[in-house]
């Protein structure tokens, strides 16, 4: 048996979102098939909704660029029931105000010993290297989701002259802090951990520091400004200025 | 009131139930991988069942007690010493003030969980002190436990009695070939009708790369995805989606060569396609299946899921209520 997809929609703009059985306690709730800043705002107004409608019986709910997982405790709530819920709460839906999010001023030291991709991104757009850093600063990128690490945020959307695909073969070391690029997707690495993006620089802003925030900087729908900093700005704030060892 | 690790094992870490509620911050729940094996060695101590215990992966830690304590050993056979000499799993035993406990190499099962009289004291991080040593969260520091270590223990209370153990019924069997229960969906529709039919027709084997973050599958004929124009912000692999949640036991095929199960310390997403989501009352299976052992995965529906949920339910409420 295939599970069924239910849809519903949302009157004020009549989308149509999909509802699929995600397991015996989730459901995942599709508003839209691409990636769009101007999604964003039905994303966090889904968000806020369902974490509203569903109190209690919500383990946990996770909106990404298009979709929101909903997990709910199936002992309060059954699969018809949390059905139900999603469609009533979403039928009424209105957009969330996205100027509502926080603003951040992230330091980044765009140098090609700790971003190896600055040449190569900049070949394919065009651009010399101060040119590229500048387009990167240039713009307030929305955060979409987080997820793949604490404190991970997936920001876009990138200038599509800046977009580059993944590397073909993902580094197995990234260096915590280094800021990348993907399509139009841009991001920081909270922590030393695998990854396939084309690196262009460090900050040394920590994204997930439990001791001293208990929970990541960035939330959904906040926005991130870029600022490029001298070698000298970014050690004197005690940033680690290790090159980045492995070359994809 | 404390332990020292002599020996860390191959990864040894403190874990309870987990914390729930923090994925979308992208912390998963973590917390033990067999939380069956976890809660029945905490009852069997007297502790309450979610206390802090030590997760033991194939090779078992080498520990010195500075204290009396009563301690319970459930989940992979391991055959447990105190100072070299056998004790028994799914029991009571007690370990002296001054004596090592050390454990044997797994003969069946892949993950012991050692329940200690009392509890494990490590600062609770989110409401849990189990460790997700991805993010450097919980549990000893944040990581998996090196030799040197010291745990503090809470007071002993004094419950735990030697000799209480597991009724036959209620001790897991292990094999080496297991079937894994699995709800199709999400993306499931994005493979090709063929290859969904012989995803669930053929043996897997456990790769290597097996551990609290995914397992990973091999052996199996490569899954073959729907040629497709890739939405934007979907990367070109017919496999790629646009990124998206990945919740806890989906199955996961990059590049559809080799499946990957995801487990409690998951990466909460990314762009890869589910074919489908292991149940939850199987999840514990996953985490006693060794490298290299066979995997069978077999469709079920919601109704069954729920049914299989519900029997695990009734096996825990016999664990808490056995004498």
């Amino acid at each position: 048996m295939k599970p069924g997809i239910e849809t519903t929609q949302i009157e004020a703009i009549r989308i149509k979102i999909r509802i699929e059985t995600a397991a015996m306690d989730a459901l995942m709730v599709r508003l839209f098939d691409t990636i769009d800043e101007a999604n964003m705002a039905w994303v966090i107004a889904a968000d806020q909704a369902l974490r509203c409608a569903f109190g209690a019986a919500l383990i946990d709910l996770v909106p990404s660029y298009t979709t929101l997982l909903v997990h709910y405790d199936c002992q309060q709530m059954n699969h018809a029931e949390a059905l139900g819920l999603i469609n009533k709460t979403l039928s009424g839906l209105e957009p969330a105000d996205t100027q509502a999010g926080e603003l951040h001023d992230i330091p980044v030291w765009y140098d090609e010993s700790v971003g190896p991709e600055l040449p190569l991104v900049a070949k394919r757009a065009g651009l010399s290297v101060d040119e590229l850093i500048q387009q990167h600063c240039n713009h307030d990128y929305c955060v979409f989701a987080l997820g793949f690490a604490p404190g991970y945020g997936f920001m876009g959307l990138v200038d599509e002259a800046l977009a580059t695909p993944r590397l073909k073969t993902p580094r197995r070391k990234v260096a915590a802090g280094s800021v990348g690029i993907a399509d139009r997707q841009t991001a920081i690495y909270p922590l030393l951990s695998p990854g396939g993006w084309n690196i262009l620089g460090r900050t040394n802003v920590p994204l997930f520091e439990y001791a001293k925030r208990g929970e990541p900087l960035f939330r959904p729908g906040d926005k991130v400004r870029f600022r490029a900093i001298s070698r000298e700005e970014f050690e004197a704030d005690g940033g680690d200025t290790t090159p980045m060892e492995e070359r994809p | 009131m404390s332990i020292e690790i002599i020996k860390p094992g191959l990864a040894s870490s403190i874990q309870d139930k987990g914390r729930e509620g923090h994925y979308h911050l992208g912390i998963p729940p973590s917390g033990g991988m067999d939380q069956r094996s976890l809660i029945a060695a905490n009852l069997l101590v007297g502790n309450p069942e979610g206390a802090a215990v030590i997760e033991c992966a194939l090779m078992g830690p080498e520990l010195r007690f500075d204290t009396t304590r009563k301690v319970a050993a459930c989940g992979a056979e391991m055959t447990p010493r105190v100072n070299g000499e056998a004790q028994p799993l799914n029991e009571v035993f007690e370990v002296p003030a001054g004596s090592t406990l050390g454990f044997d190499f797994v003969k069946a099962g892949a993950r012991l969980y050692l329940a200690i009289e009392g509890g494990i004291d490590v600062p609770e991080r989110l409401g849990s002190r189990s460790t997700y040593a991805l993010g450097s969260l919980g549990g000893m520091q944040g990581r998996t436990l090196q030799a040197g270590d010291t745990l503090a223990l809470f007071q002993a209370h004094g419950q735990a009695v030697s000799g209480r153990h597991l009724p036959p019924s209620l001790v897991p069997e292990f094999s080496r070939q297991y079937q894994l229960r699995v709800m199709p969906g999400l993306y499931a529709h994005r493979l090709r009708a063929e290859s969904e039919t012989r995803f669930y027709s053929e043996d897997w084997v456990v790769a290597s790369e097996a551990d609290r973050i995914g397992y990973r599958m091999k052996g199996g004929t490569p899954l073959s995805f729907i040629e497709r124009e890739p939405p934007f912000g979907a990367g070109d692999d017919p496999s790629n989606i646009v990124d998206a949640c990945y919740p806890i036991g989906s199955i996961q095929v990059p590049s559809g060569s080799e499946p990957i199960i995801l487990h409690r310390d998951a990466v909460s997403g990314g762009g890869y396609a589910m074919i489908g989501t292991v149940i939850s009352a199987d999840m514990d299976t996953v985490g006693q299946i060794q490298p290299h052992q066979k995997v069978r995965f077999v469709q079920v529906t919601l109704e069954e899921a729920l049914a299989a949920r519900a029997h695990y339910q009734k096996v825990l409420k016999q664990l808490r209520q056995m004498p």
